[in-house]
């Protein structure tokens, strides 16, 4: 006799579970409506771009949890919760398969498997489940918020997998079967059950149960669309609709499209339904806030909490929107309604200021920890830098220290205002040639303001033209054509300034016919590789690390090797998260003989140096500062250096030593200085 | 036929402005080879006493407009009052301070009275060909442009320390007129309520002539008081680094540099501070720079018209005494 067993045994009735399951879909299915017009609110947008990447992500991010289980409590406490469910599911769909579409597949190997795997995989997501509780609920991690959904979709999970249990307890214990011992877990159950119960009991337990976990499995149903259950779908969703290439790349605004009457966005509305249906797919998880240099820092900004404050504001908007129309529709006055509707928040509560604070918008250093981090794929920055343009471009309401770096890059093409016709000396000071002078030049050369004008920045483009010259280089500079990138602007939202400064440096290098640009920059480097491409500036472009490393791999750049030293390398935000440069930096300084010591924030999880964003040219008002948290986790590795390879990094990094006062045991140096020395 | 020159006094606490005054000598001048008379509006409450005060300095006649709501600066009141007394009178030139009243206030009148405005002028003169021709600085100092207007009035605002005091003349008399203050409600946006300002007896950075700043190198808050000194004796402002703010040693207020005030003074003595570029793109355009600091390498230096490498607590009482010596 095969192995299997009765699927309806010991019930009657069991065609009432139709009727239950047609109201359990009529729920779920007005949850999705209801949340689909929500994301129609915005704007249209194509995310349906590439189908066999979005597939691989699914399966990477989605089955795979690569994203969750960097956070290996959490991540663990979750991957239990999903395969449990997951062979679960399959379970039931075979079961579904037998008894209602009389397949006979539920016997022999399957049977047994199905049996092994439910009961194995069931106890892990119960346990999960409970460790899943005891964090929320008496750990109290600091990133997660607790609401009503939390505790029933765990209380619900839980009771669906405790029946599930019991009633294979009661079946065992009442009419046991040879294969009983695969269904591990039921059989320990049956135990105590049949010791306390008599038959007649057992059979009127097993029928109360039966249909108390059919009712719950229809309730999951139904309360999906409406509760954080929604997110196994919503999340997949979002990894396959998620940006690939290239990450934040500010859309682009036309300022010769004159019909253009707003730049920014301060309505909701104005965002696309993408910006929307994010708001539904957070899952309040956290890992954003918990890696968010602003929040950590003591700032008001939590990422986690502007999205959950947009999503709060488009369930407001629906209900206002909703309530317009019937008013509207009593007084027959539809269209007059309909005009007033647009372009204002009907909700009467103003996204900017009233639901997020504008400082908020102001403290992101654009870092983009928070979209690393996060399982889904929910972009926070973009929001950020669209809102930050409607400040400055409509309102011109931004922070005061911002208008004297715009004024300066706007009259003299550098944040500090020092005279435009100053910025080759020093280099032209070290034997640099400028394009004019050497037409001919393989590379060019883009030191970018800091590398030009700062001094403690110049010993890195001295250090980096004496390695370029010794593996011998031909490269020239744009002297004083070139002005700076803009990267700061842009981010600040100066959309306007930062489309000048670029739509002139673009004209000088397309004017030279360069075609391969090194520079020493991340803010510059990803602003030349990734957003010039927008304004028609393509060109190849090169960090220093990365060149560096190819010469010495090449053999055209020999470095000696100096064993005993240490150094921890601070991963620029800039090079590591927006363009994945995080081996060749650490690749060369192994080169020259120093020992790598990590800090507690390295690689993806890099800890911002708190300039990025613009936020070079801010205060810091609130909290503390990241230069100092970050320098602190360079001091607590002991080591000789902190390597960087960015000038916004060696400055903040280099403050923070001096403000700390550890200049005499650690050192703040480019991955160029240090390579300098080994000349 | 437009005449007359219009200085727009600025009065704080019922004292007239520095700059004010500044502009009250060179306007004198000016009116004098125009032939125009030179005319001190003042708004405020209680000011009847500030009147003999722009005679002395060279007004021809003052308008006074005294009520209690232009007690206290307010964007739309004062707008509102001066705009009806400049189209009322049709002067030839209307000029301010380039104060932070002046940058609030200038560029509303221009738009009210529709005409062009010079900002931040560094410079004033008049011409056979043209009435008034004002010097600016742009590309961050690197040059200088000549503005002139052909429309009535032209509107100026002008750099403190652009020019120099004339002595007072008390002989001086001007005709006094009153105005009534007559503001439009729509103009009432703002009410101030409460101005919290630290008691300070030393000059604003932004106004002063003379700047001593610390830096790192001050090791602590309770070492500014010889840097106080110091400013005491020669009557300077003091100022502070970006990473004496950051280390909470001064306040905010304090700060020179890019993300704090930006100054030009004739005199900038740096004691114990680096030169880092933040810093020098706030006081860059100081006409001279004195440093004072341990590490002769320090980029100060680089920038600086007299350099001291020592120890700043050795060489700053030094300093103090020696000018003691000199100025009574």
């Amino acid at each position: 006799m095969a192995a299997t067993r009765e699927v309806y045994w010991n019930i009657e009735g069991e065609h009432w579970l139709y009727l239950l399951f047609i109201f359990a879909l009529i729920f779920f299915g007005y949850g999705v409506y209801k949340r689909v017009q929500l994301w129609k609110l915005g704007q249209p947008e194509n995310r349906w771009k590439d189908v066999g990447q979005g597939i691989k992500d699914i399966i990477v991010y989605g089955l795979g949890h690569k994203r969750i289980l960097k956070d290996p409590y959490p991540g663990l406490m979750h991957f239990g919760i999903f395969i449990g469910f997951l062979f679960l599911a399959f379970a039931t769909a075979i079961i579904t398969l037998q008894a209602d579409f009389h397949l006979e597949i539920f016997h022999g190997w399957l049977y047994l498997f199905i049996k092994l795997t439910s009961n194995f995989f069931g106890l892990i997501a119960l346990i999960a489940i409970l460790v899943a509780a005891y964090r929320r609920y008496i750990q109290k991690p600091d990133r997660l918020d607790n609401k009503p959904d939390d505790a029933i979709t765990l209380g619900l999970l839980f009771t669906i997998l405790i029946t599930g249990f019991l009633i294979q307890g009661v079946r065992i214990a009442t009419i046991p079967d040879p294969w009983s011992a695969w269904a591990f877990v039921g059989q320990w159950t049956a135990i105590p059950l049949k010791a306390m119960l008599n038959e007649a009991q057992l059979l009127s337990l097993h029928r109360f149960l039966w249909w108390f976990h059919l009712v719950l499995a229809m309730a999951f149903i139904g309360y999906f669309s409406h509760s954080k259950l929604f997110h196994i779908l919503l999340g997949l969703a979002n990894q396959f609709m998620r940006n690939r290439g290239p990450i934040g790349i500010p859309e682009l605004i036309d300022f010769e499209d004159e019909s253009i009457e707003t730049f920014g966005k301060s309505q909701l509305r104005e965002f696309s339904w993408k910006a929307l249906f994010n708001t539904d797919v957070c899952l309040r998880c956290g890992r954003c806030q918990d890696n968010c240099p602003a929040y950590l820092s003591g700032k008001h900004l939590s990422p986690k909490r502007i999205i959950q404050d947009m999503k709060v504001l488009m369930e407001e908007t629906g209900v206002a929107l909703e309530a317009a129309k019937e008013k509207a529709t009593s007084v027959h006055a539809d269209g007059e309604a309909a005009a007033a509707s647009e372009g204002e928040e009907p909700t009467g509560r103003a996204l900017i200021g009233e639901v997020i604070p504008e400082d908020d918008l102001w403290a992101c250093t654009t870092c983009r920890s928070c979209e690393q981090q996060c399982p889904v794929f929910v972009e926070h920055v973009d929001k950020t830098i669209d809102m930050r343009r409607n400040l400055v471009l409509m309102e011109t309401r931004f922070p005061g220290e911002a208008q004297l770096a715009f004024k300066n890059m706007e009259n003299n093409g550098n944040p500090w205002g020092i005279g435009w016709s100053t910025r080759a000396d020093y280099l032209t000071g070290v034997g640099v040639k400028t394009f004019a002078e050497d037409p001919g030049a393989e590379y060019l050369y883009w030191p970018g303001c800091s590398g030009a004008f700062d001094a403690r920045n110049q010993k890195v483009s001295s250090a980096l033209v004496k390695l370029l010259n010794a593996a011998g280089v031909r490269f020239a500079i744009l002297g004083n054509e070139e002005k700076c990138c803009g990267d700061s602007a842009r981010k600040l939202g100066n959309e306007y300034l930062f489309f000048s400064l670029a739509s002139e440096n673009i004209e000088a290098m397309n004017g030279y016919g360069v075609k391969k640009i090194i520079t020493q920059c991340p803010h510059c480097y990803n602003l030349l590789k990734n957003e010039y491409p927008q304004f028609g500036g393509k060109f190849e472009v090169i960090h220093h690390t990365e060149f560096l490393l190819d010469l010495v791999k090449s053999g055209k750049l020999k470095l000696s090797r100096a064993a005993g030293k240490s150094v921890t390398y601070h991963d620029s935000c800039y090079l590591g998260r927006y363009n994945q440069i995080y081996e060749q930096p650490r690749e060369l300084l192994k080169t020259v003989g120093l020992s790598i010591k990590e800090m507690a924030h390295t690689g993806e999880k890099s800890f911002c140096c708190g300039a990025g964003g613009g936020r070079m040219w801010l205060e810091e008002h609130e909290g503390l500062r990241i230069n100092e948290m970050r320098t602190d986790e360079a001091i607590a590795v002991k080591t000789d250096y902190v390597g960087t390879a960015c000038p916004f990094c060696l400055t903040m990094i280099a403050d923070g030593i001096a403000a700390r006062e550890v200049g005499e045991q650690l050192k703040a140096l480019d991955i160029a200085e240090i390579l300098e020395q080994a000349l | 036929m437009a005449k007359g020159i219009f200085i727009i006094v600025e009065q704080r606490n019922l004292e007239i402005r520095k700059v004010s005054l500044e502009l009250l000598s060179q306007g004198r001048k000016i009116a004098d080879q125009t032939g125009d008379p030179l005319v001190a509006i003042i708004l405020g409450q209680g000011i009847d006493g500030l009147a003999a005060t722009a005679a002395a300095s060279g007004a021809d006649k003052v308008i006074l407009v005294d009520d209690a709501k232009l007690a206290d600066y307010t964007t739309g009141a004062y707008t509102s009052v001066l705009n009806k007394i400049i189209r009322k009178e049709e002067p030839q030139a209307v000029l301010m301070g380039n104060t932070a009243i002046g940058k609030d206030l200038a560029p509303r009148l221009a738009q009210r009275l529709g005409v062009g405005l010079a900002s931040d002028c560094t410079g004033m003169e008049t011409d056979a060909a043209s009435f008034l021709v004002f010097k600016r600085p742009i590309y961050a100092g690197k040059a200088f442009e000549y503005l002139t207007s052909n429309v009535r009035p032209i509107l100026a605002t002008v750099r403190p320390n652009t020019f120099a005091l004339a002595a007072p003349d008390a002989s001086r008399s001007a005709e006094v007129v009153k105005e009534a203050a007559d503001i439009d409600a729509a103009d009432l946006r703002a009410i101030l309520k409460e101005v919290a300002i630290a008691a300070s007896k030393r000059p604003d950075l932004t106004e002063a002539n003379i700047i001593v700043s610390g830096g790192r190198g001050m090791k602590g808050p309770e070492n500014y008081v010889i840097l106080e000194a110091l400013a005491d004796v020669i009557g300077a402002a003091v100022g502070a680094s970006r990473a004496a703010v950051d280390s909470g040693w001064k306040e905010h207020k304090f700060q020179v540099g890019q993300t704090g005030k930006t100054v030009a003074p004739t005199l900038y003595i740096a004691c114990g501070i680096s030169g880092a570029i933040q810093h020098l793109a706030g006081m860059g355009s100081s006409k001279f720079i004195v440093a004072i600091n341990k590490d002769p390498e320090a980029n100060i230096f680089n920038v600086a018209d007299y350099g001291i490498v020592g120890d700043l607590f050795d060489v700053v009482p030094v300093l103090t005494e020696e000018f003691k010596k000199i100025v009574k």
